[in-house]
């Protein structure tokens, strides 16, 4: 699987040119380039409360702001767009002109933000550097329903890849996921993704979460990960 | 335009289909079923399963999401009418996608444990929630009930971006499961993701048409093992696989919806 992978981007690479240097794909970007968006919008930082959090979400948020001041936590933050120089990064490394055109990629946006306030994904992450793990604070929307009245798995399992992810620095790109739904989640309710880096082999990064309900009581589901760290000097051919 | 669905006249509850029926149960009889559309007027097989044509069932009231639109590029839209075909000729269904999932299954209850509060008509289906045609999931699912198998043709807009110019890979995953998930209702009332696991090789194109197989692999203890496979239209490049694992639950008649 990881050769398969790897080969893929390889070959991409190579089609596309070297290039040094691998771009950043962490959450704390520069604000993007956009068509016809005010200078607000590109600089809004998504996860902080917004009138469509629940009391029990704000409660959560303000406990961990609280752990975040002795330095020990770090929010991160996040934004819907990646930076103007990331995006030509990108764009040099695996866009082929003709399977994409140029002028939707300027509408692009990070897929979970690209909902009003309250509709779809609503979470903020907070990171412990020291233990190399995070929690992240999830509000599934009305826009996230599966079976009525329940979160839809497909929405649970892009939390749970972008909670792994969180606990990966630098480029990296998710391989495996296996996730073990245990009970379904209500929508519109809170839960806690708690992640973390289980084992570290090469460029390969093994990580692992449980999502719960607030108080701690329900197991929702278990996941585990797998991401590879991009690499172009290595994967030169 | 009418569904004609005949069951026996009389039918004690201890007739209704149980979990462990098998889903081609003779309780249903299908007479004859019309679309609407593109399609024409032709008898089903009597074995069609009562489940397919009742989930199927176009809402005169909900909007139909799995229709061509003007978004659709020349390769979604060529693979889709080679699908079309094939629901006239060799019994696959297009399966009627709309914005919640309550459409599907009017006039059925949820068991008691599961529905949280009644959900309300501004909740949407999440692989349906970009409502702009184009920016967000064009997707159209044809089931084929013989073999239990799918097929999805999928084109992703630029709201689903995850690396730069690419589709974010949470967001093939929720289509993944979607797919699943409705193949495994049509083959046999599985309702509940309890596994889902995914191996990406490739990235998808912002733009560009990747088609999901998924096959019921196996059916047992009430549970549905299922498989999925997403690649190129030629198939030259695989872009993901995944499994699934659904529960199965029967749902019970809402008679005070009646």
């Amino acid at each position: 699987m990881l050769r398969s992978c790897t080969a893929g981007l390889r070959s991409i690479w190579a089609l596309r040119g070297r290039r040094e240097g691998a771009p950043r794909l962490s959450m704390d970007l520069q604000p993007a380039r956009r068509l016809f968006s005010t200078e607000k919008v590109i600089h809004k930082d998504w996860a902080l409360p917004n009138p469509s959090w629940s009391k029990d979400l704000k409660l959560l948020f303000d406990q961990f702001m609280k752990k975040c001041e002795d330095g020990s936590w770090e929010r991160l933050p996040s934004y819907k767009r990646r930076s103007t120089q990331e995006s030509e990064d990108f764009k040099t490394y695996f866009l082929d002109p003709k399977l994409v055109e140029e002028e939707r990629l300027s509408q692009a946006q990070l897929f979970t933000r690209g909902f009003e306030d309250g509709l779809g994904f609503e979470y903020v992450i907070f990171k412990n550097n020291d233990e190399k793990r995070t929690v992240c604070l999830f509000q599934g929307g009305p826009y996230l329903q599966g079976v009525p009245g329940l979160l839809h798995g497909g929405a649970m399992a892009t939390m749970i890849d972008i909670a792994l992810g969180s606990c990966t620095g630098g480029a990296v790109m998710t391989a495996n996921l296996n996730i073990n739904f245990k009970r379904p989640v209500p929508l519109c309710s809170v839960v806690v993704i708690n992640s973390q880096l289980d084992k570290l082999e090469g460029r390969k990064l093994f990580l692992s979460c449980n999502v719960r309900s607030v108080d701690e009581k329900t197991l929702y589901s278990e996941a585990t990960g797998l991401f590879i760290k991009l690499d172009p000097e290595k994967s030169s051919t | 335009m009418e569904l004609f669905l005949v069951p026996p006249t009389s039918c004690p509850d201890s007739t209704l289909p149980q979990p462990s029926d098998p889903p081609w149960s003779p309780w249903w009889t299908l007479c004859h079923l019309s679309h609407h559309g593109d399609q024409p007027k032709s008898p089903l097989p009597r074995s069609w399963p009562g489940q397919v044509s009742r989930f199927c069932q176009e809402m005169k009231k909900s909007k139909n999401y799995a229709l061509p639109n003007a978004s659709w590029g020349p390769d979604m839209l060529s693979l889709y009418h080679e699908f079309l075909e094939k629901t006239k000729t060799s019994g696959w269904v297009r399966v009627p996608s709309f914005r919640s999932n309550r459409d599907h299954i009017q006039g059925f209850k949820l068991p008691l444990d599961l529905s949280a509060n009644s959900d309300k008509s501004d909740w949407r289906l999440f692989t349906r929630c970009i409502e702009r045609e184009g920016q967000g999931y064009e997707y159209v699912i044809f089931f084929q009930p013989s073999e239990k198998k799918s097929i999805c043709l999928f084109q992703p807009g630029p709201y689903l971006e995850g690396v730069p110019g690419f589709v974010h890979g949470g967001s093939l995953a929720a289509l993944i499961d979607e797919t699943f998930s409705k193949t495994a209702y049509l083959s046999g009332e599985g309702l509940l993701t309890v596994n889902f696991n995914i191996r990406f090789k490739n990235l998808i194109p912002l733009g560009s048409l990747a088609v999901l197989n998924v096959n019921v692999e196996k059916i047992e203890d009430q549970k549905m093992y299922l498989s999925c496979v997403t690649q190129s239209r030629d198939q030259q490049t695989v872009y993901a696989k995944a499994s699934g694992t659904f529960l199965q639950m029967h749902l019970e008649e809402d008679s005070s919806r009646q």
